[in-house]
């Protein structure tokens, strides 16, 4: 924009620019910008309320009315500065110059008013709310209205967590636009007509979407209020601190409210970078987990003669955990499971305390479903992934091709969901799922579903349709893989074979928010931070300097995996076990997990909450929730997400400090006393140029083919489900998505349970009943969500994606 | 969910909802005509309704309901045999429409209460609305039955015919197609006939509305002559 500061001066106008008048200054624009766009860098305000930088305009609230003359000819009537875009010539009266302009605003905020409650008092908008400030603005000092307001019984559940008061709402069709065109679930619509217009969702189907509390961020009223935060404070009573998401691998940016040490909500922050203005759900509501009745405050040890956990003292408790963790180390070794939900700080701390205090490569962060394969590519393929160089959310957008391999991406990666359709609504790119059956992302992304087996993902690879292998080869294509690839044999290798042979980039984006920064950390066994191959001497040799061990300190044989390290425990090699937040539901096999924490191993467990770990431990030591420390997240691009304490002098200590007192316990220094520190503590090793782990090399799996008697098992989590970080929050669970199992009509007919209403799917283990729903699953093949029900597909069933399970007609009624 | 649906759209409606989504460049385009049609069978758009256009277009029941909450014509209560439509429009109101309406929602009413806007006579019969201008001014005031015009009415002749239709006759409209019922109308309006094609042939147009036009006539009068229109080409169809 250049700004003439004297009207003579020629303003060279550059390519593909128009050059116009506002409020008496010339400016120069973009073709096709909106003029309330261009006032805006100019410093004009414009007021407005449908206008939404990322919505089309709609030009709905007609409160942006300004005075135009096109050509030397003035417009008859003040025009919708959202709507209308600049032109070379155009002649441009804002309400700061022109008397029009600001009596039409003033008329349209009076009418706007009309049947507005004015509730200002009792309404949670109050004190951000654009009518309230608008109205001061550029409204009149009082009304001429004297008839009696339009009123509405109020408020309206449009789902379970977003209450609508019509009266408030000034019909700016924000909500409606963002449902349909952002996240592509038109539930709200504009209903009826005249002073009746309202917004509502149909009869039979509530507002159902992972992203709807955009809508009550973005309502320029207080139409749209979360049940969870409605009535609980006024906004300028808050604190309001930058955070970081923890619920998934995407890194969005958010702010959190709070006050008196309580978090009253949180919302999204703006990053164009990576969430732009949004967040889904489970990052806006799922807080109160923290918050929980069985949150750990203190210390526990197990008493020795009543044999039950009792409250300690941090002295007592790390004694003890120190004491049990030496003699364990001499009496075969203690692994280390840190989790997967750590921040780079914390998961450095592990991996530290790991190598120093306990002498061994026995880590992994994987508490889920890994493979040996996943851990070379971790090593060769993720380690050292950043944004300059990897796959982007901007280059998601951007692509002409994307093509994912066995990641459902808005029940696990809702932010990339979002750029997925984005990218196809602006940029026409073409998403290819290759998964079990046309989930609503394959719908809502335009994309096209190549079916395939559970299991099969691999061998598909090298028979991708050739439209697909031809767009991949394109500049920017891009190929990402989900969590669930590590229950594929072979599909890591012939995934970076495909990149390799087609030029797209490949990029992995895991579920949890921790994953990037314990592979960045070392929390692995075959690898140091920075992706440094522990079997390599002289990356060795690096850490060891920067860590100030004496040369040959470090162990140099890669350690074990988490089947390892607890099928060790459970055979008695391993004496101790130092846990980070794992629930043993989630792992791959939670039965041998059981088994091996009963074996008389001494635990020690650092943890929020209770947990079927903590239960079993012999020390628990409670760690900081994610609001009362600070940290960096990584994200899947390999974004450092760093967010500083939201709720301060909690005095919960992060899972660093807890490991760097009890290394010194144990007589060895991790210098992670604070997470600035270990930040600077890693930072000391500087990036990693040498070798790294070679890349795997596995051919596709022979998947498990139904057969007669069995079917194959497709699974993943949905993203509000049971997982017990959305604890505490029912306006939440409601609006999850219920949990069916899908299953093709021949295949229910081949398995007799066609006419069916509840099927059971079993194994061995176990079994889960759901309601049935039919879907285009390849023949043979039934669905699970994994973790929606009571019984869960890892724990009940002791199955994963690929397996082979029963179908039945269900033997009671019950769904479980 | 789709079964239950059949029950209430059969393979006929289902046919013709196909048929109606041919005729646009866009399926969305064919959810008038489908509400229409809906309205054929059920003489309502009922939620099954709601629900039938919205699988037949895939369309979201929130999108169809705000399509079908925003028109008058769609009714959300089931209508009787025949729908009354009076205007009270300013022309008509002043000429007579008012007191066409009161007396009709009298004698529609049941128990000494007048029948509401949009309510149906206890024997089913007749569903009774107040519109807007039927754009037939200059033959107020005028009512419609089905869509059907009656002109120049006065409280009188309405009460008549309305006493007709109850009693199971259909009398001749002033013009245009002979009277049939409400769900035979709505088919047409979708753009089913069923070999009543001879309805919509017309003329239908009254003597006073043409009035201009036969002094232009007979005294040679015409329009300047408009520049050969080139049509837009049709759009190709999407999915
Ligand atoms: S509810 Fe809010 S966002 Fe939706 S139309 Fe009304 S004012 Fe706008
Ligand atoms: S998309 Fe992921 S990071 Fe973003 S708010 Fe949701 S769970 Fe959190
Ligand atoms: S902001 Fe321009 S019409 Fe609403
Ligand atoms: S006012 Fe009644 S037809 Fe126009």
């Amino acid at each position: 924009m250049t700004l003439a500061a004297d009207k003579n001066t020629d303003i060279v106008v550059p390519d593909g620019h128009v050059k116009l008048t506002i409020d008496g200054a010339e400016v120069v624009a973009p073709k096709g910008e909106l003029l309330i766009r261009t006032a805006e860098r100019l410093g004009t305000v414009i007021p407005r309320f449908c206008d939404h930088p990322l919505l089309e305009p709609a030009g709905a609230c007609r409160q942006c009315l300004v005075e135009v003359e096109m050509g030397g000819r003035p417009m008859p009537k003040p025009q919708a500065s959202c709507t209308l875009t600049v032109a070379d010539g155009m002649v441009v009266k804002t309400q700061l110059t022109s008397p029009v302009a600001d009596k039409a605003q003033a008329g349209v905020m009076e009418l706007l008013l009309i049947n507005h409650p004015l509730d200002c008092p009792i309404c949670d908008k109050g004190g951000e709310c654009p009518l309230q400030n608008q109205a001061l603005k550029h409204g009149r000092t009082d009304s001429r209205f004297t008839e009696t307001k339009r009123t509405f019984p109020k408020p309206i559940a449009v789902s379970s967590q977003v209450l609508l008061d019509r009266e408030r709402c000034v019909l700016c069709q924000r909500c409606t636009r963002f449902s349909e065109q952002i996240a592509g679930d038109p539930f709200i619509e504009l209903l009826e007509r005249g002073s009746q217009q309202q917004i509502g969702t149909a009869q039979d189907q509530p507002f159902q979407s992972y992203f709807s509390g955009n809508t009550i961020q973005i309502c320029p009223v207080g139409a749209l209020t979360s049940a969870a935060y409605r009535f609980r404070s006024r906004p300028f009573d808050l604190v309001s601190t930058p955070s970081v998401c923890e619920h998934c691998a995407g890194g969005c940016a958010t702010r959190t409210d709070w006050r008196r040490g309580k978090i009253t909500r949180r919302l999204a922050a703006e990053d164009p970078q990576v969430n732009e203005e949004w967040i889904c759900d489970k990052g806006r509501f799922a807080f109160t987990y923290t918050t929980e009745p069985d949150r750990l405050l203190r210390p526990r040890v197990r008493d020795a003669k009543t044999g039950e956990l009792r409250d300690a003292s941090w002295t007592e408790a790390l004694r003890v955990a120190a004491e049990g963790l030496t003699k364990a180390k001499e009496a075969g070794g203690v692994g280390v499971l840190p989790g997967g939900r750590l921040t780079v700080e914390d998961a450095y701390a592990y991996s530290k305390f790991a190598r120093v205090a306990l002498g061994t490569n026995d880590i992994d962060y994987r508490n889920r479903p890994s493979s040996a394969e996943e851990l070379a590519f971790l090593g060769s393929t993720v380690s050292g992934t950043n944004p300059e160089h990897g796959v982007t959310y901007g280059d998601i957008e951007k692509a002409p091709a994307v093509l994912l391999i066995a990641l459902e991406p808005e029940e696990e990666a809702p932010g990339v969901f979002l750029r997925l359709r984005k990218g196809n609504r602006k940029h026409g790119n073409r998403v290819f799922h290759m998964g079990q059956w046309t989930t609503p992302a394959v719908v809502k992304t335009n994309g096209t579903l190549i079916p395939c087996l559970p299991g099969e993902e691999a061998d598909m690879l090298g028979r991708l349709p050739s439209e697909v292998d031809e767009l991949l080869r394109r500049p920017d294509a891009v190929i990402l893989l989900g969590e669930r690839a590590a229950e594929i044999t072979g599909l890591f290798s012939t995934a970076r074979e495909l990149a390799a042979q087609t030029g797209a980039k490949l990029a992995w984006i895991p579920r949890r928010a921790g994953e990037l920064a314990a592979i960045e950390a070392g929390a692995l066994p075959t690898m140091l931070p920075g992706g440094r191959p522990v079997t390599d001497s002289v990356a060795r040799a690096e850490v060891e300097l920067a860590w100030g061990l004496e040369t040959g300190t470090l162990p140099t044989a890669e350690g074990r995996d988490l089947a390892g390290i607890l099928g060790a425990v459970a055979n008695g090699r391993l004496a101790g076990l130092v846990i980070g937040s794992v629930d043993v539901h989630d792992l791959p096999n939670p039965e041998l997990a059981e088994r091996a924490l009963d074996s008389g191993v001494f635990v020690v467990s650092l943890d929020l909450r209770e947990s079927s770990v903590t239960r079993r431990a012999d020390v628990v030591l409670p760690v900081a929730a994610i609001s009362e420390k600070a940290g960096t997240y990584i994200n899947w691009e390999g974004r450092r997400r760093p967010f500083p304490v939201v709720i301060t002098g909690t005095n919960r200590l992060p899972d660093c400090r807890v490991l760097d007192t009890l290394a010194v316990e144990m007589d060895a220094d991790l210098f992670t006393q604070t997470p600035a520190a270990a930040m600077a503590d890693l930072g000391r090793l500087g990036h990693h140029t040498g070798n790294r782990i070679p890349a795997p090399s596995v051919d596709a799996g022979r998947p498990n083919r139904p057969g007669q008697r069995h079917a194959v098992l497709a699974t993943w989590h949905q993203l509000i489900d049971h997982g017990s970080m959305q604890d505490g929050e029912p306006h939440l669970a409601g609006t999850a998505r219920p949990a069916v199992a899908r299953l093709s009509v021949d295949t229910a007919k081949a398995f007799g349970v066609a006419d069916a209403a509840l099927i059971t799917v079993g194994t061995d283990r176990g079994s889960v009943t759901l309601l049935a729903e039919f879907a285009d699953l390849p023949e043979g093949v039934v669905w699970l969500p994994s973790n929606s029900t009571p019984a869960t597909v890892r724990t009940s069933l002791g199955a994963g994606h690929g397996a082979l399970v029963t179908v039945t007609t269900a033997a009671n009624g019950a769904a479980s | 969910m789709t079964e239950m649906l059949n029950d209430v759209f059969g393979q006929d409606t289902r046919t013709k909802a196909q048929q109606l989504i041919a005729r646009y460049p866009q399926s969305r385009s064919a959810l008038l005509p489908m509400l229409h049609l809906v309205q054929s069978v059920e003489g309502f758009v009922s939620q099954d309704g709601i629900r039938f256009c919205a699988e037949q277009l895939e369309l979201t029941t929130a999108e169809v309901s705000a399509v079908a909450t925003f028109y008058t014509m769609y009714k959300r209560k089931p209508c009787g045999e025949h729908l009354v439509s009076v205007c009270t429009n300013t022309l008509c109101a002043a000429l007579g429409g008012d007191a066409i309406y009161a007396r009709l929602k009298e004698e529609l009413g049941s128990d000494g209460k007048p029948l509401g806007h949009e309510q149906t006579s206890e024997d089913g019969k007749v569903t009774l609305e107040h519109a807007e201008c039927l754009a037939a001014c200059d033959l107020g005031p005028v009512l419609q039955v089905n869509y059907e015009y009656f002109d120049n009415q006065d409280p009188d002749t309405a009460s008549d015919l309305v006493a007709k239709l109850r009693a199971g006759e259909r009398p001749a409209p002033t013009r245009g197609a002979p009277l049939t019922d409400f769900k035979q109308a709505e088919l047409q309006l979708a753009g089913f006939f069923e070999g009543r094609d001879l309805d919509v042939a017309g003329p239908s147009a009254a003597k006073e509305t043409l009035r201009g036009n036969t002094v232009a006539q007979d005294r040679g009068w015409s329009a300047p002559v408009m520049p050969d229109g080139v049509l837009p080409p049709v759009p190709e169809k999407k999915k």
